[in-house]
């Protein structure tokens, strides 16, 4: 007789609040404090009821001053209203990268690069102490079951730095949380009673939906703090005037599509063998009226079109790409003969993006297009394969098993993933031995991944455009080298807490057990040993570039940016 | 045309280049007094240049350019100084025990080199064609756990065929207990594999429902285990050219070394 199924109760958003902790006077008391006293809870649903969204989906944090309430350059799911005291924001110069725990940048010296053959230690992952104890400007101190990291001397940096004090009732960190940008500014506490409120990203997103307030404000604040450079700085725009931009600024529409926190559940999704386009959140389907173009300002989408009863990848766009263009020109020709979306457009993971109007377009933006830039009208319509304009002829390019298993896969997230061409590869491992030679005897990638007919993705840090690793590291160990560069992870502040390892969706870093120069393991008080996240540096502080790249005699393995599939096909077809 | 391909043509180009310079300078420096030393300072530079690579890859976090382009240099360098060597030893075989010797090196390190090239070019596309990719050093660790299955299956508490257990002990048993069909699969060969497919095939005529389930189990396990012989039969192979390769390699220039002590030693260095 088969065993009775176990009945659990459906999952639901809130089965894990944000904070556990949040009480019922605490929810009082916020619902007293503007802005939340300003809204109307009626305007809410039953299922998430303002009052349910503040008990979990925010809580309440205390910061003594001088510590570190967000960094710039960080990747933030949440925004912080400040219910007292004081927060200072960095404004010019930026605090240098010590100041916030991050590795000192810079390639090795000839001397430094040539003292690697006579320093190198037998054991792995050999830590020396002046590495661990390097003096970085900041210190990190436990707070309640939280690592906070201060800066040491809040006097000097505010005589060296422009900054502004905010105060209580002010908000900020709300457009980094929404767009999944990094964080432009740094912002520590400035008083020792500082009482900030801490909301993640879906009790945002609710806010806004049902108050108007709300959202008023915070399309103000993104209209006027990052929209109008972002638009000016789109080539599509750049021959409309001052008004031109400005009344487009004023049209765009925002919308964000899919899960913020979808590494946690394309894991899941990917190991049960489940990861469908069809289940993908449709953000333009197929047959649609062109309501506007879409442009992606963060994030990827898959280009789709069904076949048979299922949907094939034409190609995937990202942060920066534009959808939709063709049909709203072809149109705008041809009123005539005009045509319905001819592909859909689908949110993979998360997706931030701009809708600018039909209207709009046809108004101010397509008039400034000179003839040579606007897309060609479109000759046949959907369901004809051979009707793939340019930029969903990727399929063409790289073949179609590989763009499926691409974006599948998500490898498309890579800016330099590490592509191993199996007809060349002859497994001798000297990547791997380079690798290891050159980070402490313990190579940081695995020379085995997913594969699709030749083509094999190491598991090796891919230094993602959209590093979710990097969402919720405490001490701002793992950051970028430089905007948009290499995902580091400096050692000395990295206090093994796990959050990129389990964060990042491709394996790609993993936990060592390091050691003293003696290769004796470094433990604690309580005897376990000391943990650090390593990956893939991209050789970092190495002249020539990455050395498995160059240690490879084949030429089958190399580094690349598969956000650009006209790099793969060009290798592919050496 | 592709890359690879521009390779091959431009080192063919070079290689035939360099056979009619090598042909020419014969021709026309051959009557020289100090001939044999000219070709033989020529070809230990080469050697040196072809030694050095070894070193390149020890050092990897130097900037000391890719590895590919070392090993096209070392590629056409190989050709060259084979030609070389031929050219000083005056197209004739050597004479005595260390002059053997030491050709013999030569002869050793070149061919195993040309057999590496040959395999590295050739069989990393047999093997992504085959799939089921797989690091060699866990190789030992999967076929021990297919080991255990088949076992289980043929031999275990719950095995009730003696027909498959007789086969399983007959033949089986020692396809599961290591490493089989090197050559074999080398060659492309699929008998052995095809063999017990058949075999295993035939036993269905005398299994019930449940033990045919179980044959089909095996003859899964029976492939998985073959694409593991597979691979490492040709995984091994692009190692193991390697280990005649590099240390004939040091063992050739001892003897080089010698060789110029004892042809200096015994010319009194007048040249």
């Amino acid at each position: 007789m088969p065993d009775a199924p176990t009945i659990l109760e459906r999952p639901q958003r809130w089965d894990a609040a944000f904070d556990a902790n949040m009480t019922d006077e605490d929810v009082n008391r916020l619902l007293f404090t503007a802005p939340f006293s300003g809204m109307d809870g009626g305007k809410f649903p039953k299922r998430t009821p303002l009052r349910e969204i503040i008990r979990n989906d925010m809580r309440i944090l205390k910061f003594r001053k001088g510590e570190i309430i967000m960094r710039q350059g960080d990747y933030g799911t949440s925004a912080f209203l400040i219910l007292q005291g004081a927060a200072r924001v960095v404004l010019k110069p930026d605090l240098a990268p010590s100041l916030l725990g991050r590795q000192a940048t810079g390639k090795k010296g000839v001397f430094l690069t040539l003292a690697q053959l006579l320093n190198r230690s037998r054991a792995p992952e050999v830590l020396p102490r002046p590495i661990l104890g390097q003096s970085s400007g900041v210190s990190a101190r436990q707070n309640e079951n939280e690592t906070r990291v201060f800066l040491q001397d809040v006097p000097r940096i505010l005589d060296r730095h422009r900054t502004a004090q905010m105060t209580a009732g002010e908000f900020f960190g709300e457009i980094a949380a929404l767009s999944r940008m990094a964080r432009t500014s740094t912002i520590f506490a400035d008083s020792d009673d500082a009482e900030l409120l801490e909301i993640r990203w879906q009790g945002l997103r609710d806010l806004m939906k049902y108050d108007d307030a709300l959202r008023t404000h915070i399309n103000k604040i993104y209209r006027e703090r990052a929209l109008a450079s972002y638009l000016r700085a789109t080539p599509l725009f750049k021959n409309l005037s001052k008004e031109q931009l400005d009344r487009l600024a004023e049209s765009v529409e925002f919308a964000t599509f899919g899960d913020y926190d979808w590494s946690g559940e394309y894991k899941r999704l990917a190991q049960s063998g489940s990861v469908r386009p069809e289940k993908e959140p449709v953000i333009v389907g197929e047959g649609d009226y062109p309501n506007g173009i879409v442009l992606l300002r963060a994030g990827f989408a898959r280009i789709s079109q069904k076949f048979g009863s299922g949907e094939r990848t034409l190609n995937y766009i990202g942060a920066g790409q534009i959808f939709g263009l063709n049909e709203i020109a072809h149109n705008w020709h041809k009123k005539d003969a005009a045509v319905n979306m001819q592909f859909s457009l689908r949110a993979i993971g998360y997706t931030h993006l701009l809708i600018v109007p039909t209207r709009v377009m046809e108004e101010i933006v397509l008039p400034s297009l000179p003839k040579g830039e606007l897309p060609p009208p479109i000759e046949k319509v959907a369901g004809d394969f051979d009707s793939a304009p340019p930029e969903t002829a990727a399929r063409e390019k790289v073949g179609a098993e590989v763009l499926e298993f691409l974006t599948e896969n998500r490898f498309f997230n890579g800016t330099a993933t590490m592509v191993i061409d199996l007809d060349r590869c002859t497994r001798c491992d000297d990547c791997v031995r380079a690798c290891a030679s050159t980070h402490d005897n313990n190579p940081r990638f695995l020379r085995h991944g997913p594969s699709a007919g030749r083509l094999m993705i190491a598991n090796a840090c891919m230094h993602c455009a959209d590093p979710v690793c990097m969402i919720g590291c405490p001490t701002g160990a793992i950051h970028r080298e430089s905007f948009a560069g290499q995902v580091v992870i400096n050692p000395a502040t990295c206090i093994g807490c796990k959050s990129c390892f389990n964060n990042c969706p491709y394996d790609a870093i993993r936990m060592v057990e390091v050691r003293d120069v003696r290769g004796e393991f470094l433990v604690d008080q309580e005897m376990k040993p000391i943990a650090k996240a390593t990956k893939c540096d991209l050789c970092v502080e190495n002249h020539g570039g990455p050395s498995c790249e160059r240690a490879c005699p084949h030429g089958a393995l190399t580094r690349m940016n598969l956000n650009n599939l006209d790099s793969l096909s060009k290798w592919l077809k050496r | 045309m592709n890359r690879f391909r521009r390779q091959l043509f431009s080192g063919l180009f070079a290689l035939i280049v360099a056979t009619l310079a090598a042909l020419w300078l014969d021709a026309r420096f051959h009557t020289l007094a100090n001939y044999a030393f000219l070709t033989g300072w020529v070809l230990l530079a080469g050697m040196f240049v072809l030694t050095i690579y070894n070193v390149r890859k020890k050092l990897p976090f130097l900037p000391l350019g890719k590895s590919e382009t070392w090993l096209q240099i070392h590629i056409y360098l190989g050709f060259f100084t084979t030609l070389l060597f031929l050219i000083h030893l005056n197209f004739h075989l050597p004479r005595g025990g260390f002059e053997i010797t030491l050709a013999l090196l030569f002869v050793l390190v070149s061919g195993s080199g040309m057999v590496g090239l040959f395999f590295s070019r050739v069989l990393p596309r047999r093997l992504a064609t085959r799939g089921g990719e797989v690091i060699f050093e866990k190789i030992p660790a999967l076929r021990h756990g297919l080991k255990g299955e088949a076992e289980t299956l043929a031999l275990g508490t719950e095995a009730k065929s003696p027909v498959i257990a007789e086969f399983y002990a007959k033949r089986l048993a020692d396809f599961f207990s290591g490493p089989k069909n090197f050559w074999r699969h080398l060659v492309e060969s699929r008998r052995a594999a095809s063999a017990l497919v058949a075999g295993l095939d035939d036993l269905r005529r005398f299994a019930n429902d449940a033990d045919r389930a179980k044959i089909e189990k095996l003859t899964a396990l029976v492939r998985q285990k073959d694409g593991l012989d597979y691979h490492r039969s040709l995984q091994l192979s692009l190692r193991l050219w390697l280990f005649v390769h590099i240390p004939l390699t040091y063992g050739l220039m001892i003897f080089t070394v010698l060789h110029i002590v004892l042809v200096f030693g015994f010319s009194g260095g007048a040249r």
